[in-house]
């Protein structure tokens, strides 16, 4: 065997979209001695067949499959043991854990397809593996429901291993996407948002291009908490970034000047132990100034603020016919086909619909402006309830208030669960009054200041999946929410679970895990953090992938290939 | 030496007339008789018994294939029977046929003369000697790989005799020719001679290789025996029994650590030991009898009797030697006279205690039990070692548990019913784990259970791992009805973790019983396990619930694509329809892989608005002609009419149009037009010069007045062409007013025109305009004359420092007059 028994243990690793091949190679049917410069050329082959798959968007369970057909047409399917490398968690940050799934909002929302909740359910299960299991359980939406049960039948399957230990994280709370699209629809402007709006975080870390830099190359930065600055800033509201960033520089300056007055030895200390920080502090400075003027540039303009104006008069519902000829405006002037849609989809979520009228006009326009596919994009809206036409029935509110003067409410409670279960509707307006989403300001909201997570939208809106998690756990359940839950038309699909446990330590039920199923943004990250601070709670994020307005629109539309 | 058993089995013939084979460690016995022998008349078929080895009969079958060369167990227990054609047939302990393999085809002509069963550290290997006088071996059953032996130089006839010796992981075969030995490995033949041996050796008559492979055995036609190191390289001892006549075995008998070395030689009456000693033992065979070579002994077995032939282990020897003042023996004595409650027990416990003895003397007599075959013998030693124990502190007591559990164990094993005599030595090298094995190949579940327990092994190892194998046998009862075998099997597994009843359904099924299978899979708590073998037994739609049940998604693919495979395609969409979890995974399979099969699966459902969807698709993505794409639209903009979606239909019907147009303009104007959305292929048009078309195309396709104008604007903004947009604005009054005008403009850096607008545009945009093109001053009278308070603080926000000093000072003295108001 000679040469072969070299190569028997070598391993190829094989690359396939976001799943890990290892072919391992048996010396079984090769009865002659093989020299392994021999079949060098042949693997080579080989990795080039299984990447060309690559190319094709492979499925979850399909990408191992075809794995196995090119290894059978190549006739050495025996001779190869496969295995699977499937790396469910990726830790972002300190506190945010990403699965990197952003398929998983288009696949589940849109296609119906369930092939991702057993990838969650399997991600949970490692968590609760390696954390215990936890106490509290809470959840609300079809997909936090069927990836929880599915869960618990792992769990159950390989009992035992989970069982008697402490638990270590007190709370999970799971949330689908569809329950509060408003939020990820908003535009951002607390920094990390904005900064993910304007560049785009890419798995933690963006490309500063050459007008950030303030040189003529793009640079890749990381963006978590061990950069000091940007960790700071993060969860600032915009309005302030631009003032601590200058304290911060003269600060800065006021350190490199002590220099001034020392004597040798401290000055060796100081080259010693401080410069390096400081160096690097004063790296990352300028890049997040770089950052911010360009943000600047591109914001502050007259559009922005009136787009913001826009956004925030559908939040709060009023004078809906201007904000509908803002929008045509910005389609008749082909802004941008994902901002249009965006605010489409704003106008239609908070208005239950759009009304007929407005929803076939605006659709002729766009189409008009972006192009004829985006019929597609509108079926697709459609179906995940994003654009939406008011149904005929939203005389619906006619006929009930009727309806309920003739027979008792309860009745009327009854038809009214019937039609909206017929027509999904988003109930964004009453929710919106029920958790006091809006909040009633006197006078300015002191951005620097902030009193509630409404300061993430510049303390307009309160995000309503925050809202939501701060009830639950402040009611440690859904007792009282029944009317929410009802609007959110999940009333089989709220679930809490709390197992009576008192090995629980204190300290372990300030720990909340938060899973965002279909991705959540920067600014719910940065609420949570802010009712963690004060609330005294600790969240940690577990999201299928961080995502924006932007995203989840480009994950709707049908573009040309 | 002492006997195990006497045994009962009712033999007709004599041990000599069979074809004899018994397995080590206590292993059965296999019999052959009629062996084919040229003076009996071939007619009477031969009986194949298999014995267990207290004489218990285990099976019996015809014979019913071709002359059996030899018999042998593999280290599995499975009886090896080497034919004369080279076939070698595999049985259970039970005479349970499992399978059968070829020694090459060579032998096909040249007939088997001769084979051997020899174990290796691989497992089981067969040597054979063929008619050519050529050797082939294997060096593992399981795994079977022929190796031909190189050929003997000048060998003629058969060598007088030869055996399998296994060196360095690698099987050689050792002969002897005359006065010759050859030691054969697959690559060369080379001639070896032992060191020292005696002159005058003519031919070697029997050889025998130690059960370690360590040593070897040569038996001469001079009555000389030569013991030495199966590498040749080295002489132990030598013995001359002046026996010339050929032994009928020759085999060793030592311990695996022993100094001495001795070889046990059996003639037909005679039992010789023969070791470094100048004196044999001798003892008289009074029946025909057979030796088996043991790791720490020789069992040898007649008709009527099982007796086992070992050196005596130290321990004993040291104890129950004659007048010995060995510690054990001396605390065995004292326990004796302790229990005769005479004081004589002290005497002889102070004297090992004064020596300091008392921990040896009390190990003394626990390893002295282990080798003890008698229980009542071990009892006494293990009370004595106990007795002892009771005057030490400290001394750890795991030994001497360990011993009792054991002993225990052994016991019960080596019990006439079960018949495993195994030594302690042999029960430590094979493990309680193959112990275990062996019981449930001799289907002896409940003591094999019951061991587990007492030896309180971890249920995954132990019971569980027993009850799954029950099952399978279970299953394999043919005469009980597949409802009641399932009972049987859920009442006694319940849910005892680590038993996998998929496992014991592919067994079931794996006998025919797939009712059965289906039945047991039924108990499987996880689902996942059920479905790879619901598919092999073709119930591939109970395997897509369940695997959908198991919320799987890839077993959901993999049962799908076998599905897909195995029906035609309308049940298989019919069992996708009942599914919808499934058809929705097969639609994105679809949507990747077989875009042609989607489109069936929507026919099929009727799904227009979909099937419209996917037209679309097409006309952009699969259809290259323009012709094709236009039909693939019209199809699209029929499903949309069934699916009663006017709107899309409509669009759809616009989109044709378009697409014709676009042809058009192409074929007439040249650039590119095709794929523009209506808004850019205007745009395009206007930018090219050609308004008249623009104008028409906008009437034709109703564009709306303000997307025209917006659309005018910055097309004639981007052509700088300020005559154009100002004889443009003037056509009519503008839908979008004059803001936009003025914002362009800006946009293009060009204030002078920018001016132009702002003075056309409306009261309540003015500050806006006025401010866009940076006339603050004016914005400010503009702002302070409207009374409007947010005008004026847009107005001071825009105030720069010191240019605009005076305006911000009017605007707040303007300010503070409203206040006062």
């Amino acid at each position: 065997m000679g040469d072969w028994d070299g190569v028997r243990d070598q391993q190829l690793y094989l690359l396939l979209s976001e799943f890990c091949y290892f072919l391992m190679v048996l010396e079984k049917t090769l009865e002659s001695p093989l020299d392994f410069k021999e079949i060098q050329p042949y693997f080579g082959h080989l990795m080039r067949r299984v990447d060309s798959l690559e190319n094709t968007p492979m499925l979850g369970g399909i990408g191992f499959y075809a794995c196995e057909m090119v290894l059978e047409e190549e006739g050495i399917y025996g001779d190869v043991s496969c295995d699977e490398w499937a790396f469910s968690l990726l830790p972002l940050d300190v506190d945010l854990l990403s699965m990197e799934l952003p398929e998983f909002f288009r696949d589940y929302f849109l296609e119906g397809d369930q092939r991702w909740i057993n990838t969650l359910a399997q991600a949970l299960h490692l968590l609760s593996t390696l954390y215990g299991p936890f106490p509290n359980c809470y959840g609300i939406g079809r997909c936090a429901k069927m990836s929880y049960e599915l869960w618990k039948r792992l769990e159950e399957e390989e009992d035992g291993e989970t069982k008697g230990r402490r638990p270590e994280i007190g709370h999970i709370f799971l949330l689908d996407r569809d329950m509060d699209f408003v939020t990820a629809l908003c535009s951002q402007v607390v920094y990390e948002g904005l900064v993910d709006d304007t560049f785009r975080i890419k798995c933690g870390s963006v490309d500063f291009g050459p007008e950030v830099t303030s040189s003529d190359k793009s640079l890749k930065v990381l963006l978590n908490a061990e950069d000091k600055v940007f960790n700071e800033i993060r969860n600032e509201h915009f309005s302030n970034v631009f003032g601590f960033l200058s304290q911060k520089a003269r600060n800065l300056q006021a350190q490199y000047d002590r220099r001034r007055g020392m004597d040798i030895k401290q000055m060796k200390n100081f080259v010693s132990q401080e410069l390096k920080g400081l160096k690097q502090e004063h790296r990352l400075l300028s890049l997040h100034i770089g950052a911010c003027e360009s943000i600047m540039k591109k914001k502050t303009k007259q559009d922005f603020q009136e787009l913001i104006k826009t956004e925030h008069a559908l939040l709060e519902g009023f004078n809906i016919r201007e904000s509908t000829n803002y929008i045509e405006e910005h389609i008749d002037r082909q802004v941008s086909p994902i901002e249009s849609l965006r605010l489409m989809c704003l106008l239609s979520i908070t208005e239950n619909g759009l009304i007929p009228k407005d929803y076939r006009s605006l659709k002729t326009q766009y189409l008009q402006s972006y192009g004829p596919e985006h019929l597609l994009t509108f079926s697709n809206l459609r179906r995940a309830g994003l654009l939406t036409e008011q149904a005929p029935g939203d005389t619906l509110t006619a006929v009930e208030s009727k309806v309920s003067k003739l027979v008792t409410d309860k009745a009327a409670g009854k038809i009214t669960d019937a039609f909206s279960s017929l027509a999904k509707r988003s109930n964004f307006r009453a929710i919106s009054k029920k958790l006091n989403l809006i909040p009633r300001v006197d006078g300015e909201y002191d951005l620097k200041v902030p009193r509630d997570m409404a300061y993430v939208f510049s303390g307009a809106y309160v995000p309503l999946s925050c809202r939501i998690i701060e009830q639950v756990l402040e009611r440690r359940g859904w007792q009282g929410l029944d009317e929410v839950v009802r609007l959110l038309n999940c009333s089989e699909l709220a679930f809490t679970d709390m197992t009576k446990d008192d090995k629980a330590s204190s300290e372990s039920l300030r720990l909340i895990l938060v899973v965002f199923l279909g991705g959540c943004t920067f600014s719910e990250i940065s609420a949570l953090r802010f009712l963690g601070r004060e609330k005294g709670y600790r969240f940690i994020f577990l999201t299928t992938a961080v995502t924006n307005s932007a995203r989840l629109m480009e994950a709707m539309s049908e573009v040309k290939a | 030496k002492y006997e195990l058993y006497s045994m009962d089995w009712d033999l007709k013939e004599e041990l000599r007339d069979c074809l004899v084979a018994a397995a080590p460690y206590g292993g059965p016995i296999a019999l052959l008789r009629n062996p084919w022998r040229k003076e009996k008349p071939a007619s009477a078929r031969p009986v194949l018994e298999i014995y267990s080895a207290s004489g218990v009969p285990l099976a019996s079958l015809l014979w019913k294939s071709g002359p059996v060369v030899s018999l042998g167990w593999s280290a599995e227990e499975e009886l090896l029977c080497v034919q004369e054609d080279g076939v070698v047939l595999v049985y259970g302990l039970h005479g349970d046929f499992r399978r059968h393999f070829s020694m090459g085809n060579e032998v096909l002509q040249n007939r088997v003369l001769d084979a051997r069963i020899f174990h290796t550290e691989f497992g089981s290997g067969v040597a054979i000697l063929t008619g050519a006088h050529r050797f082939t071996l294997s060096a593992n059953v399981g795994d079977l790989k022929l190796r031909r032996m190189p050929e003997v130089p000048g060998l003629q006839s058969a060598p007088s005799c030869w055996t399998a010796v296994c060196q360095d992981r690698v099987a050689h075969i050792l002969l002897a020719v005359g006065p010759d030995l050859y030691l054969l490995d697959h690559a060369a033949c080379s001639a070896v001679t032992p060191p020292g041996l005696a002159p005058g050796v003519s031919s070697f008559l029997q050889m025998a290789v130690s059960f370690t492979y360590r040593h070897l055995a040569l038996f001469t036609d001079t009555g000389y025996i030569w013991m030495g190191t199966a590498s040749l390289k080295e002489k132990l001892c030598e013995f001359n029994c002046n026996i010339r006549a050929p032994p009928k075995q020759m085999v060793w008998c030592s311990r695996p650590r022993s100094k001495e070395k001795a070889v046990v030689v059996a003639w037909e009456r005679r039992l010789m030991v023969v070791g470094d000693a100048p004196e044999s033992i001798q003892f008289v065979l009074d029946e025909d009898s057979y030796l088996v070579p043991e790791l720490d002994g020789v069992r040898v077995f007649s008709r009527s009797t099982h007796e086992f032939l070992h050196e005596v282990p130290v321990a004993s020897e040291e104890i129950f030697k004659i007048a010995s003042m060995a510690p054990g023996a001396l605390l065995l004595e004292a326990q004796k006279e302790y229990e005769k409650e005479s004081q004589k027990a002290d005497e002889y416990l102070r004297e090992i205690q004064e020596l300091g003895q008392l921990p040896q003397a009390v190990q003394q007599c626990i390893e002295a039990a282990g080798h003890e075959h008698w229980p009542d013998m071990q009892k006494s030693l293990l009370r004595a070692a106990s007795f002892g124990k009771c005057f030490l502190d400290r001394f750890p007591p795991d030994s001497f548990v360990r011993m009792c559990q054991d002993l225990r164990v052994l016991n019960a094993v080596r019990d006439y019913h079960i018949g495993i005599p195994l030594t302690y030595s042999q029960y430590k090298q094979l493990t309680i784990q193959v112990l275990l094995d062996r019981l449930v190949l001799r289907r002896l579940y409940p003591l094999a259970i019951q061991i587990c327990e007492y030896l309180r092994l971890p249920e995954v190892q132990g019971v569980s791992r027993i009850l799954a194998h029950w099952a399978c046998y279970k299953v394999q009862q043919k005469d009980v009805s597949d409802e009641d075998v399932a009972r049987a099997i859920n009442q006694k597994l319940g849910d005892t973790p680590g038993v996998s009843y998929s496992d014991i359904a592919a067994r079931a099924y794996g006998c025919g019983r797939t009712e059965l299978a289906i039945k047991l899979l039924e108990y499987e708590p996880r689902s996942g396990e059920q479905v790879p073998l619901l598919l092999k037994m073709k119930r591939s739609k109970l395997a897509l619930s369940k695997a959908i049940e198991s919320g799987d998604t890839d077993l959901v693919f993999t049962v799908l694509l076998h599905l897909k495979n195995e029906l035609n395609r309308g049940d298989f969409f019919m069992t996708l329809r009942n599914q919808p979890m499934a058809l929705s995974l097969y639609r994105q399979f679809c949507k990747h892989q077989e875009l042609e099969t989607l489109k069936d699966l929507y026919n099929q459902d009727d799904n227009h608005q979909e099937l419209g969807s996917f037209h679309i698709r097409a006309s952009y993505a699969a259809e290259e002609r323009i012709e094709g794409r236009v039909a693939a639209l019209q199809t699209a903009a029929d499903a949309f009419y069934k699916a009663k979606n006017e709107f899309a239909a409509k669009a759809t019907e616009d989109q044709m149009r378009l697409l014709r147009l676009q042809r058009r303009l192409e074929d007439e104007l040249g650039g590119r037009f095709l794929d523009l959305s209506l808004h850019d292929t205007v745009t395009t048009l206007i930018l090219s010069g050609q308004n008249k078309r623009a104008e028409q195309l906008a009437r034709d396709f109703r564009i709306p007045d303000k997307r025209l104008w917006w659309l005018k604007l910055t097309a004639l903004a981007d052509l700088e062409d300020w005559e154009e947009l100002e004889k443009f604005s003037k056509s009519k009054k503008s839908p979008i007013g004059y803001l936009p005008f003025v914002e362009i403009c800006m946009k293009q850096h060009n204030k002078y025109e920018a001016k132009k607008y702002a003075s056309r545009v409306g009261p309540e945009q003015k500050v806006k305009a006025l401010l866009l093109v940076g006339d603050v001053a004016q914005a400010a009278d503009v702002a302070i004359e409207h009374r409007s308070e947010a005008e004026m603080s847009l107005v001071l926000s825009h105030c720069t420092g010191a240019t605009d000093g005076a305006t911000a000072d009017k605007i707040q003295r303007a300010r503070a007059q409203a206040q006062k108001k």
